[in-house]
Parts: C-alpha cells; structure tokens; sequence
C-alpha cells in the first residue's frame, strides 16, 4: 500500500502480565503515532519510557494489549509487513558459531532472496558497513562495536523500504557513528523511510525531519526539529576582556585567566547585547566573542521530562 | 519449492550447523561409540550367548545416547534463541512464528538422525567384523527409535518454549521416564480396587505418551523377523502424537512477547 504512512500506531497499550506472580507492568498507555514515508524520524525519551516496547511491537516481537499498529499499511500481527521492513535491535545478538558473511546468507534466505543476487547483496553490505575483511571469522570474537556494524548489515539486507533502527548509534566509535549517519542520510536520499531511537540527540537534532517525544508511554510531543526547539536566539554567550569587576547585564559563568588576560564569559540576554557591548567599551574592555545560542533538542527534552515527572521519576509504570 | 519451505530449511539447516558446531555433541558422541566397542569387553567376561551381548550393549547404547543427544539439544532450542537475543533479528524478518518453531525443531531431527546413523554405522560396522551384516530388524528398530526421539523431542520444544532448560529437563526427563512406564501405569491401574485409582491410571495412560510402543529392540537383539503389524500403528501413533504437541508448542509461542 504505497500511499499509507510508514508508520501508523493509534491508541496503543501494552501491559505485560507473563510473570503471575507480579503485578502487571503498563508500557505503553494509548500512543498515537503516524510517521510518514521519506522521513528520518527520531523517536526519544528517557530510560522505560516505552520507546523499545514501541519498536517491538512494530516488528512484531511484541503482541499491542490494545490499540492497533501497522506499517507500510500492513497489521503487524502480519509477517508480510516485514518483508520490507528491516529492524538493528539495541545491542544484537548474533549466532556465535556463523561468520558475518555466513550470517547474512542466513538471514537473506530468511527474506527468500538466494542465489547470485543474494551472494552480490552481501558482499555489497559487508562492505558498506566495512566488515568485509573479518566476514569469514566467527562472530564469537567480534566487538560490540562490529557486531553493531553486522546487525546494520543485516537490517538493510532485504533492501527495506522502512528501516527501524533501536540505539543505532550505541556501543560505536566516532567512526562508527559516522558510518551510521551516512547510511541514514543514503538511505533517505533513496526515498526510504527510517524510524530510530537514540539516547544521542545530538544524532536525532542533525538528523531527523521530524521527532517524538515518548514519557512515561504517553506521547508528549511530536513534530519537527525546529517547531520543537524554536528557532530564536535564547543567549548570547559573550567573552570579554579588561573588564575588570564591572557589572555587565545577564549571568555571569565564569571568569577564566589566560596567559595575563582575565576573560569574563557572560550569558547575556539577545536584547541586552549592545548595552552589555557598550559597558566593556565604556570600561576600557573589549569583545573577544559574541555566540548567539539557540535551544538545544536536549534542553527541550529535559524541558519536556521535568514537566512531565516533576518528581523526576520516567519510564514504565504498575499497571491499574 | 515455495518460499516457506525455503525458510524452513534455511532454519532448519542453520540449527543442524549449530549443533554440530557444538563440541558438548561430539563428547556424548564419542562417549556413546566407547559404550558400543564397551560391548567387545563384557563379551569376554559373560556365560552364554556372547555375541547376544554385544547386539544388545550396541543397541542399548543408541537408544540411550539417541535420547540423552535429543534431551540435551530440545530442552534448550528455543529458550537459548530468547536468551541470547538472536529470535529478535529472526522474527523480525517476514518468518511466522510457527515457521520458526518448525524449523528449529525440523533442525533438532536432522542433527538427532545424524547422530543416530553415525552410531548405527559404527555398530554395523562392529556386526560387519564379529557377526556378520546386522538383520534387517535393526534398521527397523532404529528408525522405530528416530520415530521415538522425534515425539520426545517434540515434548522439549513444547517445555523449551516457556521454561528455562532447567526446568525443561526434569520435565522432558519425567516424560521419557513416564512414557517408559505406560504400561506399567496400565497395568497398575487395571488392577487396583479404587475406581477413582483406576481412572486416573487410564487417564494418564491415554494422555501421556507410550514409549514402548517404539521398541522392537527385543527382536532386533534376538534376530527375530521384524514385527510389521507393530510397525504401522506404531509410525501412525509417532506421527500424530507429535504433531499434537508441536502444535501446542507453536500454540505457547505465539501467545509469547519477546522480551
């Protein structure tokens, strides 16, 4: 159904009852979601909010309580959806006795691809995610770093249309996390549509088009970066110089000495930057840096959490 | 072939590669091949008819080493996948969840007749050089036996799908013990005084499995012709029963969340 959102989650809930003797344990309370194709969705909120809960569902490890999830217009309580889904769970986990190369062949037969095609899909992958030079060692020796790698193999091995990713960026180095955003942005570039979750929002500011902001199982706010952030100045980090113990508008961080100099760093308020300006002047002073600052995605979602649990508290909840 | 079946066997030849990647398999393997040359050594210390001994040491130590292999890989086939993480790139791909079960267990057999033909070749080959070629009511048995381990095997899937290999143990144990047993049960039921007694014995006759029915290893040991009216009932017997149990083990499976 190409004209049916990547993602569409209405009223989900998902309590786990397995263990009898515990109370039952409400993951996820009535999420509304629809993530539409083409987007890089960033999917965020603290530890237990309900963002992995989420994720399995839309593989279908995870059977919803109430409320309805499909994706790419499929019921996901339908394996046909996933055949062109792909999933990199958080820290996965791989058969210890396959090599990387001998993984995948497994899992594309998995997705019923074989033969050539199959042999040249791997190859490819192995070498994107640059694994190609260990792909016939046993996985039992690899690092969480490459096994990550291998599990981004396998996620795009189907050539997916929607791609989920949980913690993409967990467990790599610099050069990991590079290799996981330039895939990404490939990916989205060929039309794809990726959904993930990250604990980096550094990661999710620079890459998403649009973000979810997931408390305590309950949806707390959707929509683009910059609706989310804002796109106003909210200080003006000012250093300055010679200032001696002047008082200068705004808050005073720190006061550094380099060398002979004293450098006075000051967070300023936009609209009292040229009166602040004018004081070093007037104090014999002057400016050595003067950086606009905008609202973070982190700030937001501290903002947002703090609003939500004001005692501090996230993640899942008892159950009714 | 049609794209389940192409699953299937892509799990099921990946479970089998696992197993004999297994060195734990290889231990029991090697320990079952020293019981069956063992047979060699009682043969010398025994009165009467030695060679008796030998076919029924070797053939005991299949049946035994047949079970303890299909015990060891069944108790742990799907609690193993949900422990270490690796069902979760698995089920995510377009695969059912029945297809999954099936495939690991189709797997666990083919590893189970594997084992099982290696050590029939080293008793044949034992008979080849003391004996003479084994009569046919060997292979007979033993593909009794594969029957057998296949409806047991099928009872560790079940409690491998909801319990750890612990607890799947000393179930899968007390099963292979009961059904052992089953007609013992019968025969202690149909002579007890209580009606109540009575029932119960005939209940658990009927719903627990018959191992016995599988073992012909009596007529293989003592050359007898191979007793083809047991033979039928007892593959139509093995056939059905343990599709019954696959299918409560599909059952359990599907109603689980993969945490």
């Amino acid at each position: 159904m190409p004209d049916s959102p990547a993602i569409l989650i209405r009223g989900l809930t998902k309590t786990y009852t397995s263990d009898f003797w515990k109370k039952p344990v409400t993951a996820l309370r009535g999420l509304d979601l629809e993530v539409q194709r083409g987007e890089i969705f960033g999917f965020i909120g603290p530890n237990g909010a309900g963002k992995t809960t989420t994720l399995k569902v839309l593989v279908g490890l995870h059977r919803p309580t109430r409320g309805t999830a499909q994706v790419l217009g499929v019921p996901t309580s339908d394996a046909r959806g996933r055949e062109k889904v792909g999933f990199l769970p958080e820290r996965p986990y791989f058969y210890q006795h396959l090599s990387a190369r001998e993984l995948l062949r497994f899992y594309g037969q998995l997705l019923d691809l074989g033969g050539a095609a199959l042999n040249r899909r791997v190859e490819h992958l192995l070498e994107r995610v640059d694994m190609h030079r260990v792909a016939n060692a046993p996985l039992s020796g690899f690092s969480k770093g490459m096994l990550q790698r291998v599990g981004l193999a396998q996620a795009l091995l189907g050539d997916p249309e929607l791609i989920i990713l949980d913690e993409p960026m967990s467990g790599l180095d610099p050069m990991g996390r590079a290799l996981v955003r330039d895939v990404i942005l490939e990916e989205r570039d060929r039309g794809r549509t990726v959904f993930f979750s990250s604990h980096i929002l550094h990661d999710v500011e620079t890459l998403c088009t649009r973000v979810a902001v997931v408390i305590g199982g309950r949806l707390k706010g959707v929509g683009a970066v910059a609706e989310l952030i804002g796109s106003q100045t909210t200080h003006v980090e000012l250093v300055a110089l010679g200032v001696g113990e002047v008082a200068l508008p705004g808050e005073r961080v720190r006061v550094a000495v380099v060398g002979d100099e004293r450098r006075v760093h000051q967070r300023v308020p936009p609209d009292q930057l040229d009166a602040a300006i004018q004081r070093v002047h007037a104090a014999g002073g002057r400016v050595l840096e003067a950086q606009p600052m905008r609202r973070t995605l982190e700030d937001a979602f501290v903002g947002a959490v703090s609003e939500a649990r004001p005692d501090g508290a996230t993640g899942a909840e008892e159950g009714p | 072939m049609t794209a389940t079946l192409r699953r299937l066997a892509a799990l099921a030849l990946n479970t089998f590669r696992e197993a004999v990647r297994d060195r734990v398999l290889y231990s029991i393997l090697f320990f079952a091949a020293g019981v069956i040359l063992l047979s060699l050594v009682l043969q010398e210390v025994t009165i009467g008819d030695q060679d008796k001994v030998v076919r029924s040491v070797g053939q005991g130590a299949i049946d035994l080493f047949g079970s303890v292999i299909a015990m060891f890989l069944g108790v742990s086939l799907v609690y193993k996948e949900l422990e270490r993480r690796t069902v979760y790139t698995i089920l995510s791909k377009p695969l059912q969840r029945w297809q999954f079960i099936v495939g690991k267990y189709l797997g666990l057999m083919l590893t189970v007749t594997v084992e099982l033909a290696i050590l029939l070749a080293i008793y044949t080959g034992l008979m080849v050089a003391q004996q003479g070629f084994p009569e046919p009511v060997v292979f007979v048995s033993v593909g009794l036996l594969v029957v057998e381990l296949a409806l047991l095997t099928a009872w560790a899937t079940l409690f491998s799908a909801y319990s750890s290999p612990t607890t799947a143990s000393a179930f899968t144990l007390a099963v292979f013990l009961i059904g052992h047993l089953a007609d013992d049960i019968w025969l202690f039921g149909s002579q007890a005084d209580d009606a109540t007694i009575r029932a119960v014995a005939q209940s658990l006759y009927w719903v627990l499995p018959n191992f016995e029915v599988f073992n012909i290893r009596e007529y293989a040991v003592h050359h007898r012709p191979t007793p083809w009216d047991r033979v039928g009932p007892a593959l139509a017997y093995g056939a059905g029963y343990t599709a019954a149990v696959l299918a409560a083990a599909v059952a359990v499976f599907e109603r689980k969340d993969i945490k």
